[in-house]
């Protein structure tokens, strides 16, 4: 049986790789895969901490669910990268600020 | 004529007596050709209602009208007229001289340009006198004596080119002024003591003087009671007025410098009627002095009246000569009212002004015409001086005779009016001193030497003036004709000789019990006793050999006698040096404080004001700094600190996204951080 523990320390790991990638990353493109790390960290928890819920298995319910989520969320994403590359011949995000106050 | 004239017609005719003058003194400035023949009607006007006056009232009634004035909480004044024997007598007196002298003036003021003016101030001397006179009350006396004072001079200054006639009038003003103050304190010290001024209510029958008493040291009257002294403070104060005003010693020099302004002028102003109206004051509050008072007043009037015959012995200027003779003759009647003879100092003052304002008058004359012969012949000499005249009698008769007539009644001869009045109060000064004895027999000593002096002095200038020869005419070598005065000129004086003789005042006029004005304020006493035949025989006796004297001295020659060099003629000439001592000790003093005044003034007050000033500025400074570099300061380093941290703000919002990701996780972190450290 896998202690806790080492679902935690490899969710946090990859939580904080996901997040490191879409601070630093100038693609916009690899932003969005920082962005499926990060939440494939939140998922990994949340089925690792289900172990304490054998009867309704909410967390693996909520697993399905981020996921279907972020299936349909990073089509629109990719949509919108494409407009933009359309438009500017460049995906990254920082140049990116004429919507800017 | 209590009949034929009413109370009321009779206060009418008060109303026209004082405002005539009045009406005269503005319309003389608005109409100015005529403004003589105004003067001389609106005094004809007063003259005739005083006439009225004294008939209806004259040891018949007294009147009194007053209407409310000023209701103060405890105190009243009232502003009214009170006409009793002693005002209408003055009444008579003061219009009857004003007329002549008005009439006298036309031809004296003739040629001068600001003749108009002249007889508006005239006309305003004339109703601020007959105010003094009328007034009823003492706040109202005190108003017109004031005006008395100021039309005076105006009057004194009316050559105003001249640079004398400056000083003099300044002179007067301020000599005037000190005994006004004496006269004001006075009048705050009865108003305090009785809570009126009224004349009548003070000193009318059953009045409040005499139901005021001294008692233990203190002065005790109906509504106020204070210690005894300010009983003598109050006569003093009163009779400091009349000093100033009736030129007594130490206040006489100004009426010598007064006679800068026209001989008329000082004929009506300084002669007959405003410096007779200190004596006037004092006979109205009689009854207020004490004993110490009245003596104060008849060694002061005595000393006066010895002083100024001693000085006019000497001086050259005939108007000089004159002056000091008033300021004589003046102390003979405050004397009278210190050994308390009232009737006496009325007397004289009527018959005084009589015979002084014609012996002013005709002195006018002689100058008039003198100053026509100096223009005539292009000459240039002093027309007031005596050595340039004499032998006038020839030229001018008239002129002559009638200053003859007036420098006997003047010595008091028989036959004049000042026989019954002068000796009245020389009769009077010897009971005076045969009733208190010792020291007191100083009084008629002195009185009598004065007695001759004055016959001495005004004999000399008789006959410099008008008997021996034409001096002027001699020193020229030069055939020179003096004219008799115009019509204008003699007419009045003619008049005001007729005043002279006694018969006018008396039916005998050796008799002064048979002097319808002395016995007419004298009920009580009696005039008997030793004196009444010794005093005026003695005096007349050394006056005629007095004269003769005089005559031999100064018109026929043949005696020669030189003072001129000695120290009492130096001492006379130069009339007893009071100016020279008042420059010295007075007016250099004030001047020696006005200095130091100024450099105090200069060096402290300024000093600190300047101190202060450089302080203040100093101060200014420091604060002005402060205000710019700290409290400015302070708000724009606010609005920097504000606009730093605004811009540095604004950097966030730069539209980068991972920059934005960075600050939420910044902030999410630092969130986080707080909530485990709490």
């Amino acid at each position: 049986m896998i202690p806790l523990q080492h679902f935690l320390f490899i969710g946090a790991a990859l939580f904080s790789l996901g997040l490191f990638a879409v601070i630093t990353r100038k693609n916009a493109i690899q932003i969005l895969m920082g962005i499926e790390l990060m939440l494939n960290a939140s998922i990994l928890n949340l089925v690792a901490f289900s172990r304490y819920d054998k009867v309704d298995n909410t967390g693996q319910m909520f697993g399905l669910f981020i996921i279907v989520l972020a299936a349909a969320a990073v089509a629109v994403a990719l949509v919108i990268i494409m407009n933009l590359y359309k438009r500017t011949q460049n995906i990254d995000p920082n140049k990116a600020n004429s919507l800017r106050g | 004529m209590e009949n034929l004239l009413s109370p009321y017609l009779l206060m009418c005719l008060a109303f026209v007596a004082i405002t005539a003058p009045f009406l005269a003194f503005l319309l003389s400035l608005i109409f100015k050709k005529v403004a003589p023949a105004i003067g001389i009607l609106s005094i004809g006007a007063s003259f005739i209602a005083s006439l009225f006056l004294f008939l209806a009232v004259w040891k018949k009634q007294t009147l009194h009208f007053s209407w409310h004035w000023v209701q103060l909480q405890h105190v009243k004044i009232d502003v009214g007229i009170l006409l009793n024997d002693l005002t209408v007598i003055m009444l008579l007196m003061i219009s009857l001289i004003s007329l002549l002298v008005h009439i006298y003036s036309v031809e004296y003021m003739r040629k001068d340009v600001l003749k108009y003016r002249y007889f508006a101030y005239l006309s305003l001397f004339c109703f601020a006198m007959l105010g003094v006179v009328l007034a009823d009350n003492l706040f109202i006396l005190y108003a017109f004596w004031e005006l008395v004072g100021f039309a005076s001079y105006l009057l004194i200054g009316f050559w105003f080119t001249r640079d004398k006639a400056v000083q003099a009038n300044k002179k007067a003003m301020i000599m005037n002024r000190i005994g006004d103050v004496g006269f004001l304190i006075g009048l705050m010290i009865l108003l305090t003591q009785f809570h009126t001024l009224d004349l009548s209510v003070l000193f009318g029958p059953e009045n409040l003087i005499s139901s005021s008493f001294v008692k233990n040291g203190l002065w005790v009257s109906p509504f106020n009671t204070m210690p005894d002294y300010w009983l003598t403070i109050a006569g003093f104060c009163f009779f400091a007025g009349a000093i100033a005003k009736s030129a007594q010693f130490p206040l006489h020099t100004w009426l010598p410098d007064a006679m800068e302004g026209p001989t008329a002028v000082s004929s009506l102003i300084h002669a007959a009627t405003m410096v007779a109206a200190g004596v006037f004051l004092l006979l109205r509050i009689v009854p207020l002095f004490n004993e110490l008072v009245l003596t104060s007043m008849a060694i002061i009037g005595l000393f006066t009246a010895f002083m100024a015959a001693t000085i006019a012995l000497t001086q050259s200027n005939i108007k000089k000569v004159l002056a000091f003779s008033t300021i004589s003759q003046l102390g003979f009647m405050i004397l009278a009212v210190g050994v308390g003879d009232n009737a006496a100092a009325i007397f004289h003052l009527i018959t005084h002004a009589f015979f002084k304002c014609l012996l002013f008058l005709t002195a006018g004359a002689v100058i008039h015409e003198l100053h026509h012969l100096k223009e005539k012949h292009q000459l240039d000499f002093d027309e007031q001086n005596l050595d340039y005249m004499g032998g006038l009698r020839k030229f001018m008769p008239i002129t002559g005779f009638v200053f003859l007539l007036a420098a006997c009644a003047l010595s008091g001869l028989p036959f004049t009016s000042g026989y019954l009045s002068k000796d009245a109060i020389l009769i009077s000064v010897f009971q005076y001193a045969d009733v208190n004895g010792g020291i007191y027999w100083l009084f008629p000593l002195f009185i009598s030497i004065t007695s001759w002096l004055t016959t001495f002095y005004i004999f000399r200038v008789v006959f410099k003036v008008f008997f021996g020869k034409f001096r002027l005419s001699e020193k020229l070598s030069q055939k020179l004709e003096v004219h008799e005065a115009s019509r204008w000129m003699t007419v009045p004086i003619l008049i005001l000789g007729i005043f002279c003789f006694g018969f006018f005042f008396a039916f005998n006029p050796f008799n002064l019990d048979s002097a319808w004005l002395y016995k007419g304020f004298n009920i009580n006493q009696h005039n008997e006793g030793i004196y009444h035949l010794i005093v005026p025989l003695y005096i007349n006796m050394l006056s005629i050999a007095l004269i003769f004297t005089t005559y031999y001295v100064y018109a026929k020659k043949t005696i020669n006698i030189n003072f001129q060099g000695t120290w009492f003629y130096k001492f006379s000439y130069n009339q007893w040096y009071f100016n020279s001592f008042y420059d010295v000790f007075l007016i250099k003093l004030f001047l020696v404080k006005t200095k130091i005044f100024y450099w105090f003034d200069q060096k402290v007050i300024d000093g600190i004001v300047h101190f202060l000033r450089d302080f203040a500025l100093i101060l200014s400074k420091i604060s002005s700094w402060i205000d710019k570099y700290i409290i400015d300061g302070l708000v724009n380093g606010v609005a920097a600190l504000v606009q730093r941290i605004g811009i540095w703000l604004r950097g966030t919002q730069n539209g980068k996204l991972q920059h934005y990701f960075i600050w939420m996780l910044f902030l999410f972190l630092s969130f986080m951080i707080y909530k485990i450290i709490l």
